[in-house]
C-alpha cells in the first residue's frame, strides 16, 4: 500500500515519543499481537526482537532492552510484515526505522562491510567509493549518445537518476547501456546528471544513517534545481522509493516514474523492434520496493511478455509475497555479519526457488539483485542452469536488428 | 439588531447551518455520536425529512442571518427514502451555487453532501474538513454586510436629497 | 404568520445520567431557557424519559396549562415517540412537542464544555422559536395486510416462517435456491452441542412444507417491492424448474433416466467438490423434494434434441415441463422480513494462503461437505488423491480482522473451527493444527466445547498464519494443482518462536460476509446497510430487528454474523414484531404530509412531475392541484418548489423551519 500523505509526513525526524502523535503512528497501539509480521519476516526467525515484540515492549516501557540488542540490524527493509499486518500498522515506514536507527548507535561496533559503504558514500556519494569523475564512463561505450547535463543544460522531458550501481558496477553498467538503447527505440527525449549525480540517499540507508541521507537528499534537490525537465526516471528502485516517500518531506513534488513503468507505457513503440525470438523460460523476481511499496507487479511482466518467444514461470513466493534478496536496508553490505550469526543468504534461499520453476533466465529490475543473484548463483554452482539478466537486457537481446 | 456574536471577546468560529435529511445523513449524525466520534461543534443541524424538502429561501435566509456556511446533507444517489427527493435537492444546489457565486458568496461556503445512515465517520470528516475550509475563508458576515449596504443607501439617499433640496432651491433663487 | 393565542411553553433538559450533564451545562442552560420568550417552566431532570420525568412533564402541562413543550435530551429518533406519548397523556396534541437532539449531536460528539454548551443553546432557542408555530395534527391510521413475506430460506427465514404461520399468519417463503435450508443444510454437525445439522434441520424444512399458512416459493427470486408499511406490493420472479411441483411425487427416478450417465457439472450444494447432472436434486432431504432442471446444461432446453428419457421414465404423471416460462407474480403483504444470510469469504482474495492454488487447501464450507455422511467423499475425509490425511492445519481467522479485507470479527469461525478439529480428530486420529489469533469462545457452552477439545490433544497455536507454501519445491512449471505437504509458517506468539509445521491439508476459516448481492436487495428494500455491508438494523440495541423502513424485519446473518443458536433467536423476535404489526390491524402514518392552500395556488403544474408517489393531479375544473394525503409519504420535495408557497407540509411549515434557522443564529 503506498504512504498516505499522513504518512510521508509522519515518516522524517519522527522520535519514539512522539510515536503516537498522529493516527498513522497511533495505529501502533491496535496491534493485535498476532505475529504475522514475524511469521512473514525473512529474518524474523533469527530476531529475538520482531515486529510483534518490539510493539509489546514499546507498550510495557521496555524498548530500551529492544534498542540495546542487534536484532533489528537484521530488517532488510522489505516491507513483508507492514504489507501482511492485518491493521495495517506501518512497520518498515515509521517503527522500525526509529529501532534501527537507535540500535545502531548503541552497537558496540558497527559491521565493518557497512561502516565502509558508510563512508563512501559519505565522501564519493557512491557506496563504492568510486570517484565522482569515472561516473560517466560507461557512457563512452553507449552505442547511442548519453546527453549530460552538465554539459548541455537545455530543457529535456526525462531526466534519468542512473544511480550508483549502473554508473559503477560492470554488469550494472550492461544495465546501464541496454536502458539507453530502450529509451532511444521509444524515442525519449531523456539526458542525465553526469558526474555532478550522488547517491540519492535510498531507502536503505535512510534507516541507519538519517543525517547522511539528509546531506544526500539536500544535495541532489540543489543539482535538479538547475535543469528544466518534466519527469524523473529512476532505474533503482530505492532510489524511486526515497524519491516517492522522502523527498516529499523536503518540498519535492517533481514526477517520478520507475524505468519499467516509463518503458511500460511506451511498450507500443517498442513492440515493433522486439522481433528477435526468444526461447527462454523466464522467471521474475519481484523487487520489495518495486512490488511492495510502489504495487508495480504487471508492469515488468508485461514487459517480459512482449517479448517473442519468452514463457513466463512464477516462483512460489511471488508478487506482494515475494521474499526479498537481502540486500535492502542495509542487507547488501551486512552478509558477513549474517553468515557470523548462522543466517542463510536470503538471495541464496530466492534462488532456489527461481530453480525449482525450471527457468533458464531470472529477470529482475533492481540493480542490487543483479550482483547478489549472480553471486548466489555462482555460490549454487548453477552457471549451466540460469543466468541473471535485467528487463531492459532482455529487451534489447530481442532487437531484430541489434 | 441582535448581536452576531455570542461576547465580543470570544474569538470567531464559523457558524454552520446544516439540514440532514431524517433517513440518512440525520441518522448518519446520531451513529457519530453513538461511536462518540468527535467533530467541531460548528454545526447546526435541522432535520427535515428529506433534501429534497430544503427550499433555497432556507439557505437564502441562513446566510443573511449570519451562517458561515451551509451544509445540505442527503441519502447518496438512488438509495433516497423518497425515491429521488436528492436528485431535486441537487439541480437546486448548482443553481443556487450560481446565485450565490453572483452574490461573491465562496462556492465552499455551501455545501451538498451525500451521507448515508451507516457513514458516521463521513459526518464527521465533512464537518471537520468544512469548518476547516471555512475558517480559512473568515467570516462571511452577511448581517454586517447588510448594514454597510444599508448605510451606503442611506448616504446615497441623502446625497440624493441633498441635491434635490439643492437644484429646488436653485429653481427658487 | 400563524401564532396565536397566548404561547405557553414548558422546556426540559435532560442530564441523561452523565451522558449529557458531563459535557454540556444543563443547570446554565435550564436557566437560560427560563428567559426566552414563552417559556413558563424550565427545568433540568436526571432522566426525562424516566417515569418520573414523564410525570413531571406531564403535571406541568396540567399546573401551568403549558401549551408547548420541547425537550433537549437524545434523538429523536430515539424517544421522539416517549414524549409525545407523555404530552399526549396530559391532555394536550402530542405534535406539540418538539425534541431537541443535544446528546447524539452534542455531549457525543464534542469534548469542549464551553463550545458544547453554547451550540445546545444556539438549538434550544431554535426550537423555543420553533414551536410556537406548531398545530394540533392528527395521526392517521390505515389498515395492515395479514400476509407476511419472508425472502430467504435458511434457518433464519424457516424459523421466522414458521413461527408466524403457527400464529395463524399466511406467509409466503420466497427462496432462491431450488431448496430451502441454506447454509446450515451443508454443515455437517454443529458446535457446541454436537447434534447434526441435518437431524436438527430437516424437520423444521418440512414443516414448511407441510404447513397450510405457508405458502413456499423456491426458486424464485424477489424483483420489486413497492408501498409502504401495512401494505407492500412485491414482485416475485419464478424461474422455470422444468419440474411441475404439483405432479411430481419426488421419486427421482428422471434423475437416474437422464441421457448423461455420470454427473459432468460441478454440484452447488457440495460446493463444487462432486458432480451432478442437468437434472438433479441439490439434496436427498431437499425441500420441496422435486428435481431442477439446469437449462443451462439440459440437452432439450438447448437444443429440443434430447431423447427425453426422464419423461419417458415419469410416465403419465407428466411432472416433467418443458413449456415451464419465468413468471412474475405480485403479492400484497403487511411486512416483510428479510432473511437472505451470509456469503463466505472469497479465500482467493490472500495469495498467501494458496487457495485455488495447491489443491489440498480448503475453505471450512469445504472441509464440511468433505467430513459428511452425504458428501461428496461418503464422509471420509480424504485428499484428491485418495490418500487419508495424517496432519491437518485450519487456519482461523482467514478475511476476518484484517483492514485489508474484512475488520469485523466472524464470531462464529473459532467455533467452527474447534468444531472441525474436534470432528477430523474423532474421525481420522489425524494431528490437527489450529492456528489463532484469539480463542473467541462466548455464550453458552462454547467455552466448555473448547476446554473439551483442547483436552482431546489438538495443537493449539497462537499467531496468525503468516505464509502457505508446498514443502517440496516441485521441479519446473508453477505449483498450480500442488497436492504434497504444504509448510504452514506462522509465529508461536506464546513461544516466540516461528514455527514451519508440515501438513497434508490446510483447512482455510474463512469469514462471513454479506451475500454479493446485498446492495441491490437494500435497494430494494430501501433500507441501510452497516459499514462492512450487512443490513443495518434501527438500533444495535434497542431494535435489533426493526429497520429504518417501518414493517420491515430482519434476521439471521444478513444483519452481520451470527452462530445459529442467535439466528433462530433473531428469526424469532422478527416474527413476533412483523406479528405485532399485523395483528394491530392497523398503523399510524406519521402526519407529516403536504398540503395546498387551494387560494394561492396559480395551477402552474410545476410540482406535479416532481412527486414520486403520484399524490398531486391537476383539477381541471378549478385549475389548481390537488394533493391526495393518502398516497403523500411526506418527503416535501413539492413544498420546497412551489413557487407561490402555496403547498405546505405539516410539522415542516416554512414558518417553523425559517424561525428555527432564525434561532440558530439570533444571539439574544
Amino acid at each position: 500500500m503506498l504512504a498516505t500523505e499522513e504518512a510521508v509526513e509522519q515518516m522524517w525526524g519522527v522520535t519514539l515519543d512522539k510515536l503516537y502523535d498522529s493516527e498513522e503512528g497511533r495505529r501502533i497501539l491496535s496491534c493485535i499481537q498476532c505475529g504475522t509480521c514475524v511469521g512473514t519476516c525473512p529474518h524474523g526467525e533469527y530476531m529475538d526482537y520482531p515486529p510483534r515484540r518490539i510493539i509489546t515492549m514499546l507498550k510495557a516501557g521496555l524498548i530500551d532492552e529492544v534498542l540495546a540488542s542487534d536484532s533489528m540490524v537484521m530488517c532488510v527493509n522489505c516491507y513483508a510484515c507492514q504489507t501482511k499486518c492485518p491493521r495495517n500498522i506501518r512497520l518498515t515506514e515509521i517503527l522500525l526505522p526509529i529501532v534501527k536507527e537507535q540500535s545502531l548507535l548503541q552497537l558496540e561496533t558497527m559491521p565493518a562491510e557497512l561502516q565502509k559503504a558508510i563512508e563512501n558514500t559519505f565522501r564519493y556519494g557512491n557506496y563504492m567509493g568510486e570517484s565522482a569523475r569515472k561516473r560517466t564512463q560507461w557512457t563512452k561505450t553507449s552505442k547511442i549518445p548519453v546527453r549530460i547535463l552538465s554539459e548541455d543544460p537545455r530543457p529535456v522531458d526525462a531526466l534519468w537518476l542512473v544511480e550508483s550501481d549502473l554508473s559503477y558496477h560492470p554488469r550494472g553498467q550492461d544495465v546501464a547501456r541496454a536502458t539507453v538503447q530502450i529509451f532511444d527505440a521509444i524515442g525519449a527525449d531523456f539526458a542525465i546528471l553526469g558526474n555532478e549525480e550522488r547517491s540519492a540517499g535510498d531507502c536503505g540507508r535512510l534507516s541507519w544513517e538519517p543525517g547522511l541521507s539528509e546531506t544526500l537528499i539536500d544535495y541532489t534537490l540543489s543539482i535538479l534545481k538547475k535543469y528544466t525537465y518534466n519527469r524523473i526516471i529512476v532505474s533503482d528502485p530505492h532510489a524511486l522509493d526515497a524519491l516517492n516517500f522522502r523527498y516529499p518531506m523536503f518540498g519535492f513534488s517533481d514526477t517520478v516514474e520507475a524505468t519499467v513503468s516509463f518503458v511500460h507505457r511506451h511498450l507500443d513503440m517498442l513492440r515493433p523492434r522486439l522481433t528477435k525470438t526468444l526461447k527462454y523460460r523466464v522467471t521474475y523476481h519481484d523487487s520489495c520496493c518495486l512490488g511492495r511499496h510502489n504495487k508495480l507487479y504487471d508492469e515488468p511482466r508485461e514487459l517480459l511478455l512482449a517479448i517473442p518467444g519468452i514463457e513466463l514461470r512464477e516462483m512460489v513466493h511471488t508478487r506482494e509475497n515475494s521474499i526479498c534478496c537481502g540486500g535492502g536496508g542495509g542487507g547488501m553490505w551486512l552478509d558477513t555479519y549474517y553468515k557470523a550469526k548462522g543466517m542463510e543468504r536470503l538471495s541464496d534461499r530466492r534462488l532456489r526457488e527461481a530453480l525449482a520453476t525450471g527457468a533458464d533466465v531470472l529477470a529482475i529490475a533492481c540493480p542490487y539483485e543483479l550482483s547478489r543473484f549472480e553471486d548466489a548463483v555462482k555460490v549454487a554452482g548453477a552457471e549451466n542452469r540460469i543466468v541473471v539478466r535485467d528487463i531492459m537486457e532482455l529487451l534489447v537481446e530481442s532487437f531484430g536488428d541489434n | 439588531m441582535e448581536h452576531t456574536n455570542p461576547t465580543d471577546a470570544a474569538p470567531w468560529r464559523p457558524r454552520i447551518v446544516a439540514f440532514f435529511c431524517n433517513w440518512c445523513t440525520y441518522t448518519a449524525a446520531d451513529l457519530a455520536g453513538v461511536s462518540r466520534m468527535k467533530y467541531a461543534p460548528n454545526t447546526r443541524i435541522i432535520r427535515v425529512m428529506c433534501s429534497g424538502r430544503v427550499d433555497p429561501q432556507f439557505i437564502l435566509e441562513a446566510f443573511a442571518r449570519g451562517a458561515d456556511g451551509v451544509l445540505v446533507g442527503g441519502c447518496h444517489p438512488g438509495d433516497c427514502h423518497y425515491v429521488e427527493g436528492n436528485y431535486k435537492m441537487l439541480r437546486r444546489y448548482h443553481l443556487l451555487q450560481r446565485i450565490l457565486s453572483d452574490m461573491g458568496i465562496e462556492k465552499e461556503r455551501f455545501r451538498l453532501e451525500w451521507i448515508s445512515a451507516s457513514e458516521g465517520d463521513k459526518v464527521k470528516s465533512v464537518i471537520n474538513d468544512m469548518v476547516e475550509k471555512l475558517t480559512g475563508l473568515g467570516p462571511l458576515a452577511l448581517p454586517d454586510q447588510r448594514a454597510e449596504w444599508d448605510r451606503e443607501m442611506d448616504i446615497l439617499e441623502e446625497k440624493m436629497s441633498v441635491a434635490e433640496t439643492a437644484e429646488k432651491e436653485g429653481t427658487h433663487a | 404568520m400563524k401564532e396565536n393565542g397566548e404561547i405557553r411553553i414548558g422546556f426540559y433538559i435532560c442530564h441523561c445520567g452523565v451522558n449529557i450533564a458531563s459535557v454540556i451545562d444543563v443547570e446554565r442552560i435550564a436557566a437560560y431557557a427560563a428567559t426566552l420568550p414563552g417559556v413558563v417552566v424550565s427545568r433540568h431532570y436526571k432522566y426525562m424519559c424516566s417515569d418520573p420525568g414523564q410525570e413531571l412533564l406531564g403535571s406541568d402541562i396540567r399546573e401551568h396549562k403549558l401549551n408547548r413543550i420541547v425537550v433537549a435530551a437524545c434523538s429523536p429518533l430515539l424517544h421522539e415517540h416517549t414524549f409525545r406519548k407523555a404530552t399526549e397523556n396530559a391532555g394536550l396534541n402530542p405534535y406539540f412537542m418538539h425534541m431537541v437532539n443535544i446528546r447524539e449531536h452534542g455531549s457525543w460528539v464534542h469534548e469542549d464544555k464551553e463550545l458544547a454548551t453554547g451550540k445546545a443553546q444556539d438549538m434550544i432557542r431554535a426550537a423555543i422559536r420553533r414551536v410556537r408555530f406548531h398545530e394540533p395534527l392528527e395521526k392517521k391510521r390505515v389498515p395492515v395486510l395479514q400476509d407476511v413475506l419472508v425472502i430467504g430460506g435458511g434457518i433464519a427465514g424457516i424459523h421466522a416462517s414458521l413461527t408466524l404461520a403457527n400464529a395463524g399468519k399466511h406467509v409466503i417463503l420466497v427462496e432462491r435456491e431450488p431448496t430451502i435450508g441454506g447454509h446450515m443444510a451443508q454443515f455437517d454437525k454443529t458446535f457446541p452441542t454436537l447434534d447434526c445439522a441435518a437431524c436438527i434441520l430437516t424437520p423444521k424444512m418440512t414443516s414448511v412444507k407441510d404447513h397450510p399458512n405457508i405458502t413456499l416459493w423456491s426458486y424464485s427470486e424477489v424483483v420489486k417491492i413497492d408501498g409502504s408499511v401495512g401494505n407492500y406490493t412485491v414482485t416475485v420472479k419464478r424461474k422455470p424448474r422444468y419440474v411441475n411441483e404439483e405432479l411430481c411425487v419426488g421419486c427421482m427416478e428422471c434423475i437416474e433416466a437422464c441421457i448423461y450417465k455420470e454427473g459432468k457439472w460441478p454440484d452447488e450444494f457440495n460446493v463444487g467438490l462432486s458432480k451432478r447432472k442437468p437434472i438433479y436434486i441439490p439434496f436427498p432431504q431437499a425441500v420441496p423434494p422435486v428435481p431442477v432442471i439446469d437449462p443451462e446444461h439440459c440437452v432439450h432446453v438447448k437444443t429440443g434434441k434430447c431423447r427425453d428419457t426422464c419423461v419417458a421414465i415419469c410416465g403419465d404423471r407428466n411432472a416433467i415441463d418443458f413449456t415451464q416460462k419465468e413468471t412474475l407474480t405480485d403479492i400484497k403483504v403487511g411486512a416483510i422480513v428479510v432473511a437472505t444470510g451470509f456469503d463466505i469469504f472469497d479465500a482467493t482474495q490472500i495469495p498467501y494462503y494458496g487457495y485455488g492454488k495447491y489443491r489440498n487447501v480448503y475453505t471450512a464450507l469445504e472441509a464440511e461437505r468433505l467430513i459428511n455422511a452425504s458428501g461428496p467423499t461418503g464422509g471420509e475425509l480424504l485428499l484428491p488423491d485418495g490418500h487419508k490425511p495424517e496432519s491437518i492445519a485450519i487456519v482461523h481467522c482467514v478475511g476476518s480482522r484484517d483492514v485489508h479485507y474484512n475488520r469485523w470479527c466472524s464470531r462464529v469461525c473459532c467455533m467452527y473451527s474447534l468444531k472441525l478439529a474436534h470432528l477430523i480428530k474423532e474421525r481420522t486420529g489425524a494431528e490437527i493444527y489450529n492456528f489463532y489469533i484469539d480463542m473467541r469462545a462466548p455464550g453458552k457452552s462454547m467455552e466448555e466445547f473448547y476446554n473439551r477439545v483442547s483436552e482431546e490433544g489438538v495443537h493449539l497455536i497462537r499467531g496468525r498464519v503468516a505464509d502457505i507454501t508446498p514443502q517440496a519445491l516441485p521441479e519446473g512449471s508453477d505449483q498450480g494443482g500442488y497436492l504434497g505437504k504444504l509448510v504452514v509458517q506462522a509465529e508461536d506468539t506464546l513461544i516466540g518462536r516461528v514455527r514451519k509445521i508440515p501438513v497434508d491439508m490446510v483447512i482455510l476459516a474463512v469469514g462471513l460476509v454479506p451475500q454479493k448481492d446485498a446492495e441491490e436487495v437494500r435497494r430494494m428494500l430501501n433500507i441501510s446497510c452497516s459499514t462492512g455491508g450487512f443490513f443495518l438494523e434501527r438500533h444495535p440495541k434497542l431494535a435489533p430487528v426493526n429497520t429504518f423502513t417501518d414493517g420491515i424485519f430482519l434476521a439471521g446473518a444478513c444483519q452481520g454474523p451470527k452462530d445459529i443458536p442467535d439466528s433462530v433467536a433473531q428469526a424469532g423476535a422478527a416474527a413476533a414484531e412483523a406479528l405485532a404489526l399485523i395483528d394491530a390491524g392497523s398503523v399510524e402514518i406519521e402526519p407529516n404530509t403536504a398540503y395546498i392552500i387551494e387560494e394561492d395556488c396559480s395551477g402552474c403544474k410545476s410540482c406535479i412531475p416532481l412527486c414520486p408517489y403520484t399524490a398531486i393531479s391537476f383539477d381541471e375544473a378549478k385549475k389548481k392541484a390537488v394533493i391526495n394525503e393518502a398516497l403523500c409519504k411526506g418527503c416535501g420535495t413539492c413544498v420546497a418548489a412551489c413557487p407561490s408557497g402555496s403547498i405546505r407540509q405539516h410539522l415542516f411549515e416554512d414558518e417553523e423551519i425559517f424561525s428555527e434557522i432564525d434561532g440558530l443564529l439570533t444571539y439574544a
